[in-house]
């Protein structure tokens, strides 16, 4: 069987991060993926000014600059610029992240927060998952970015959903008769098929 | 309120990871993996300059010195979080950990800071490597981590 492939020779990816030993280290990891183009800034005020002038791709950053941090950064691209860069997939790298960020995490609109220890293998099955993110993307008032539910379920037991696709979590009672075991096994029986 | 909008999106990192081409996982990781490798002993050298950073706060201690604290440690974690530098990372973590609960309740105590300023110097002298006595090290500094919280 061929081995799984991946395809970033057409890909930008634009890395944030204060500390410059991490981003030099982080550009290194991406030059191994093989991408395109690396675009390295050391401020997320720094990478706003990318997104002005430019798309990218993919966006990775790693910053706890008080002025602007990855959090506030995410919160600014999912509403402050325009479709298509508004979906850009974020990874969200962090070291510690202390008792008031977690939340902040949830509610900002990344699309991955990876907590180190960061290895290329970690980063790359993010990567690979990100390329079959099937996940909507939501906007509201209090939340824009994709659809933090890994899973649709459905609202919660007992709950009204909020959208319009939302199904109801109460199956109710049977409206035919059941089907027979024979009716059963022919719907799961092998069947030839001529070509 | 208003509706949310819902929207289905494919983004341009997945047409373009969808192209034919490119390369096997194997080998990217193993590029990456090389790559990466190139700076170990530059960043081993700032986490030892950070770990001196921490020596020399618990010997001056001063006042109000959470912020400073939990930057270094912050910094060995997101420097060691590159590489495979186990108790070195774990004891990394938890120091910063400390350092931002015990801001945050305005419950400043070297002590628990020093325990593990300590662990982290006898980690790195002894090469980052994980074995018994680094894991009753990090059980040791859970502790105190935990005794420091409450």
């Amino acid at each position: 069987m061929a081995e799984d492939r991946i395809n970033l020779e057409q890909s930008t990816v634009l890395l944030v991060d204060d500390t410059p030993q991490a981003l030099d280290m982080l550009g290194s990891i991406f030059q191994g993926f093989g991408v395109k183009e690396q675009i390295k800034r050391p401020s997320a005020v720094e990478a706003v000014k990318v997104l002005q002038q430019r798309p990218v791709d993919l966006i990775v950053i790693d910053c706890g600059d008080p002025e602007m941090d990855g959090y506030a950064f995410t919160r600014w691209l999912r509403r402050e610029t325009p479709a298509p860069m508004r979906y850009t997939p974020v990874i969200l790298v962090t070291g510690h992240a202390s008792q008031s960020k977690v939340q902040e995490g949830r509610d900002c609109g990344v699309s991955f927060v990876i907590t180190k220890p960061l290895t290329p293998a970690v980063l790359l099955k993010r990567i690979l998952w990100l390329a079959g993110d099937e996940r909507e993307f939501v906007e509201c008032e209090t939340y824009v970015g994709p659809d933090r539910r890994v899973r649709n379920f459905g609202p919660p037991v007992g709950m009204t959903g909020r959208r319009k696709g939302d199904l109801s979590a109460h199956v109710g009672h049977a409206v035919e008769e059941n089907m027979d075991q024979a009716d059963i096994d022919m719907l799961l029986k092998p069947q030839r098929v001529s070509l | 309120m208003t509706e949310p909008v819902i929207t289905r999106i494919q983004t341009s990192l997945a047409q373009q990871m969808a192209q034919p081409g490119g390369r096997t996982l194997t080998d990217v990781q193993r590029r990456a993996d090389e790559r990466l490798g190139r700076h170990k002993a530059e960043v081993m050298a700032e986490i030892e300059a950070a770990v001196a950073g921490l020596e020399s706060l618990c010997a001056a201690r001063p006042q109000a010195p959470g912020a400073e604290v939990y930057r270094l440690a912050s910094r060995v974690v997101d420097l060691a979080g590159f590489f495979d530098t186990g108790p070195l990372f774990d004891a990394g973590y938890s120091l910063a950990d400390t350092a931002d609960r015990m801001t945050a309740a305005d419950a400043w105590d070297w002590p628990p800071v020093q325990v593990h300023v300590q662990a982290l110097r006898l980690i790195l002298n002894a090469g980052c490597e994980r074995n018994a006595a680094t894991e009753q090290l990090l059980s040791g500094l859970k502790a105190v981590a935990a005794k420091a919280r409450s």
